[in-house]
């Protein structure tokens, strides 16, 4: 049992630790300051992108607030520069975040900000933004280490009468949250929470690692989020809200058999203690039944051990079930832990890019890719007036409805666009690479489990399933996007004719008569037939362009069948759960 | 029928007035016009070994009255009516100045403001197009090119030239000193006779204009009976007009000298003697085939221990020149025919050893004599050793 025990602690302990080697000596350092010494590995590896993360950091955190508690997210953030940072080239910065969250306790406030790994989200199988509960603490470490200044925060439950401020600091050497200068105040909310950092960073407003570029994209990857921010002396912007419907935050699955190593299997295993492993196999997955078992059977459990204690298996028993439980065929996960922002809240979302002309959006039925939920959804939107004929579209990636910054390049999200022949759609794309033209493509994948390249979770790392999936959501809205195209060709066809023969039957016809000095009555005839014959090409065309609009205007009708049944079925589900 | 008119006998005026009537009796029964030209392109040409240039076949590229092409067909119509007022009135236009032309005409009238043209290409492409139309050279209706190359020299010839006005100019190219006569815009209305009792015993068209002028300074028109013309790379209207302007009037030997490349032999060498695919209308009097390949040839490598160079299939421009070679040997029709198997040869040596040598290179063999090239020179013409 020893060794497995080892690998389960191993597999449960994570990165809670680390061993350093002085003078022959092991000692152990808390995770704070691991992370203290890495902090690039969660997004703090330039002055950029310490603004970036801190912004991403506190918004997450108060949207995941906001919606576990029902609350229709109203987030203000204020960013400014206050002179010089502490090193060189880098600016003091200002960054709040206040929301209208549930608040939290004053015993909380430490712990989230100040203590790392410190979560309600680890491991549940839940699609939120936050999951490990390293980032907001990191963000509060990089402020006390550029200016030696914790986190200001102002919270406030529906509870308190009055709110509670002060400053959370994070004890390195003991990975605790330390809340100094408590006092409580009187605040004009009653509930929620106000986080403020003063760091060294540089504010980069707009291109791939842009606050603006994050708040827009935020903005429409939650379509029911106000939004307001004052960045240095402009005034405050606003985004309303566009959906009135608070989000619908799915249920926590238990993890599928097929997902887990043999080190986290054992782990689980220990957490039922005397239960008959029958029950463990039951309640500590999902998609396991009385036919399940049986099939485990089948493929080498033995019957008698399914009524043995879950913690009396020996090491060859936890094996062998584990083994039989990986060669036998189980049912696909639940889709149900995945979070769908819909065709309709992301029309409405995708026109705050700027002055879109044209629009397509495909939201997919939620699929299963390496055993596990995911849901991809697409918008994309052609900017009106823009003259960026030969720039690449523009790519916003959202995980999780979080915006993707950084390392465009070695993201499964783009390598999927990069797949797909948009030639065939009307665009232009050099080989191997992004399409071009005015574009905006925003695809978002939603999934409890997203594989990350990194801790800074700036890259999604896809297989060749979930590549292919992403690909076919694109190709279904590249469809409707050329569809679009299609019919205003014909249209510009159209057009272009009619005006050439307006124009230059005319000059032709008089050119014509002085080489050939014909009298006028044979000028006049073949006018009338020149009328005729492009008269008739102009007519083909139009032909051509009613039956384009038709296709259009029958895919539109699909689209909007697809979307009542979706309703419907949808409302049928909460009468029957009522 | 135009006074200047030159070529075939052609009456371009009498033409043009038909193909609009017929164009006219078209549209009055609703029916659409459809414009006739000759294919000019390698898969219409074919390699007559009588009279060794390339001809044109029957295929033809038909352009069809159709929305699409109605601003095609009337700025056409629109060219033809200012090259016929220029045919009239004797007025000599470039492409340039023809562009400027009409240019001018849409300025003033706003009724042709449509048929404006937005680059000097898409007006240079109506010009091409009427003349494949009509089946004349562009020079017949009057519009000329500065064409380079063809710088002349020879102390035996006198050119008459019969000039747009009727008068006649005289040039002795011996009273030019080392500067060249360059025939500009149609030599075949010159005429040549030698100055002295004898004409000259050769003409000798050499690639390099720069080595051309050289071999002059050097004296050797002055040591030789002969004329000396500069190519200046592929050879223009001008210079394939004049060497069988020479050809035919003086019938003396024509040599080629030039590098031992396939540039040289498919583009140049190709185009001086047989014409092009491009000009298959005109090839008859822009191509002179009795011009003969005096080197630099495979075997000179060799015999004068020459500098050579390597041509690498890695480098993009050189395995664009192989592929051309090949392409040329696959399809073009003159080193398909057996009357050149001498230059396919050739051609076929230079993709083999992937090896190319230019014409200075002779000057190493001895590098103190100036007057090197020519004993070469003449040594080959001599000995016969020639590729025609």
């Amino acid at each position: 049992m020893t060794s497995l025990s080892n690998a389960s602690l191993y597999a449960s302990a994570h990165i809670s630790f680390t061993l350093s080697f002085v003078k022959n000596k092991i000692t152990t350092s808390s995770t704070a300051e691991y992370f203290s010494k890495n902090l690039q590995q969660v997004g703090f590896s330039s002055a950029n992108k310490a603004v970036l993360t801190t912004l991403k950091e506190s918004v997450d955190n108060s949207l995941d607030a906001c919606e576990d508690a029902g609350i229709l997210p109203e987030i203000s953030v204020e960013i400014e520069k206050q002179g010089a940072g502490t090193h060189k080239n880098t600016d003091l910065i200002r960054l709040r975040v206040t929301d209208n969250g549930p608040g939290l306790s004053p015993d909380d406030l430490p712990r989230v900000y100040g203590e790392y790994l410190a979560s309600s989200k680890f491991g549940r199988g839940r699609a939120s933004r936050g999951q490990q509960g390293i980032g907001i603490s990191a963000a509060t470490t990089w402020a006390q280490l550029t200016s030696t200044r914790g986190a200001n925060i102002i919270s406030k439950t529906k509870k308190m009468r009055k709110a509670v401020s002060g400053v959370v600091e994070v004890d390195i050497k003991k990975n605790k949250g330390v809340f100094k200068n408590s006092k409580t105040i009187s605040w004009d909310r009653p509930h929620g929470v106000s986080v403020e950092f003063f760091f060294d960073g540089r504010l980069q407003l707009n291109g791939e690692g842009g606050v603006l570029t994050y708040l827009i994209g935020s903005s429409i990857v939650n379509p029911h989020l106000k939004l307001s921010y004052k960045i240095n002396d402009d005034d405050w912007i606003v985004f309303e809200r566009l959906s009135k419907h608070n989000i619908e935050i799915p249920p926590a699955v238990q993890p599928h058999p097929h997902t887990m190593k043999l080190g986290e299997y054992v782990g689980h295993l220990s957490l039922f203690g005397k239960a008959p492993f029958r029950n463990f196999l039951k309640k500590a997955f999902s998609r396991v039944s009385d036919q399940t078992i049986k099939a485990f059977v089948k493929n080498g459990i033995p019957k008698a051990l399914l009524n043995k204690a879950a913690n009396s298996l020996s090491n060859e028993d936890i094996k062998k079930t584990f083994s039989a439980i990986q060669n036998t065929d189980v049912m696909s996960p639940s889709t149900k832990s995945v979070l769908r922002i819909g065709e309709d809240a992301l029309s409405k979302s995708i026109q705050r890019v700027g002055d879109v002309d044209f629009f397509s959006v495909v939201s997919r039925k939620p699929k299963i890719c390496d055993a596990k939920p995911v849901v991809i959804e697409v918008a994309l939107a052609r900017l009106e007036n823009s003259k960026e004929e030969e720039k690449s579209v523009t790519v916003l990636r959202f995980a999780n409805r979080v915006p993707l910054q950084f390392d465009k390049s070695a993201c499964a999200i783009v390598k999927a666009i990069e797949s797909v022949n948009w030639r065939s759609y009307g665009l232009s794309q050099p080989r191997n690479s992004l399409p071009q033209g005015p574009y905006i493509f925003a695809i978002s994948l939603v999934s409890p489990f997203i594989k990350f390249k990194n801790a800074s979770k700036e890259t999604v790392d896809g297989s060749n399933e979930l590549v292919e999936e992403i690909r076919l959501a694109l190709m279904q809205a590249g469809q409707r996007l050329a569809r679009h195209i299609k019919r205003e060709k014909k249209e510009a066809e159209l057009e272009n004719k009619r005006r050439h023969i307006e124009q230059f039957g005319p000059i032709l016809i008089d050119i014509l008569g002085r080489i050939s000095k014909v009298p006028n009555t044979r000028l006049d005839k073949a006018r009338k037939g020149l009328m005729k014959i492009l008269g008739r090409d102009a007519d083909t065309t139009a032909a051509q362009l009613k039956l384009a609009e038709k296709k259009q205007a029958e895919a539109k009708i699909k689209a909007e069948e697809r979307a009542k049944k979706a309703a419907e079925s949808k409302t049928k589900k909460k009468k029957s759960k009522k | 029928m135009s006074k200047n008119k030159i070529g075939r006998n052609q009456d371009i005026p009498k033409l043009s007035k038909e193909l609009c009537l017929h164009m006219i009796k078209d549209l009055e029964k609703a029916k659409k016009p459809v414009l006739k030209a000759l294919k000019c392109s390698l898969d219409n040409a074919f390699y007559d070994a009588k009279t060794g240039y390339l001809t044109p076949g029957e295929k033809q590229v038909s352009t069809e009255l159709n929305v699409s092409s109605v601003q095609k067909m009337s700025r056409a119509i629109f060219y033809l009516e200012i090259l016929l007022e220029n045919l009239k009135s004797g007025a000599v236009r470039t492409k340039r100045e023809l562009y400027y032309v009409a240019k001018g005409l849409c300025k003033h009238d706003k009724k042709l403001k449509p048929l404006d043209f937005g680059s000097q290409e898409e007006s240079d492409s109506i010009i091409n197009f009427i003349c494949e139309l009509i089946e004349c050279y562009r020079e017949e209706i009057n519009c000329i090119a500065n064409d380079r190359g063809g710088q002349t020299y020879s102390n035996n010839l006198v050119v008459t030239e019969k000039l747009l006005d009727g008068t006649k100019a005289t040039v002795d190219l011996s009273s030019m000193g080392t500067s060249a006569f360059q025939p500009k815009n149609k030599p075949q209305s010159f005429t040549l006779k030698p100055k002295k009792s004898t004409k000259p015993k050769f003409c000798l068209i050499v690639e390099s204009e720069g080595t051309a002028n050289t071999l002059v300074a050097n004296g050797f028109i002055k040591r030789n009976n002969a004329i000396v013309m500069g190519a200046q790379g592929v050879p223009s209207n001008a210079v394939r007009s004049w060497a069988k302007c020479i050809s035919d009037q003086l019938k003396i030997p024509m040599y080629f000298f030039g590098d031992l490349d396939a540039y040289t032999v498919q583009n140049i060498y190709r185009t001086l003697k047989a014409g092009s695919a491009a000009s298959l209308l005109r090839n008859s009097d822009f191509s002179c085939p009795e011009v003969r390949f005096l080197g630099v040839l495979p075997k000179d490598i060799e015999k004068y221990d020459l500098s050579d160079y390597k041509v690498d299939p890695k480098d993009p421009k050189d395995a664009r020149t192989l592929k051309k070679a090949q392409d040329a040997l696959n399809n073009d029709p003159f080193f398909k025919d057996k009357k050149n198997k001498g230059v396919t040869q050739i051609l076929k040596w230079l993709l083999k050893h992937k090896r190319r040598c230019e014409q200075q290179a002779f000057i190493m063999v001895d590098p103190k004599d100036p007057i090197a090239i020519e004993k070469i020179i003449l040594e080959k013409i001599k000995k016969g050793d020639w590729i025609s």
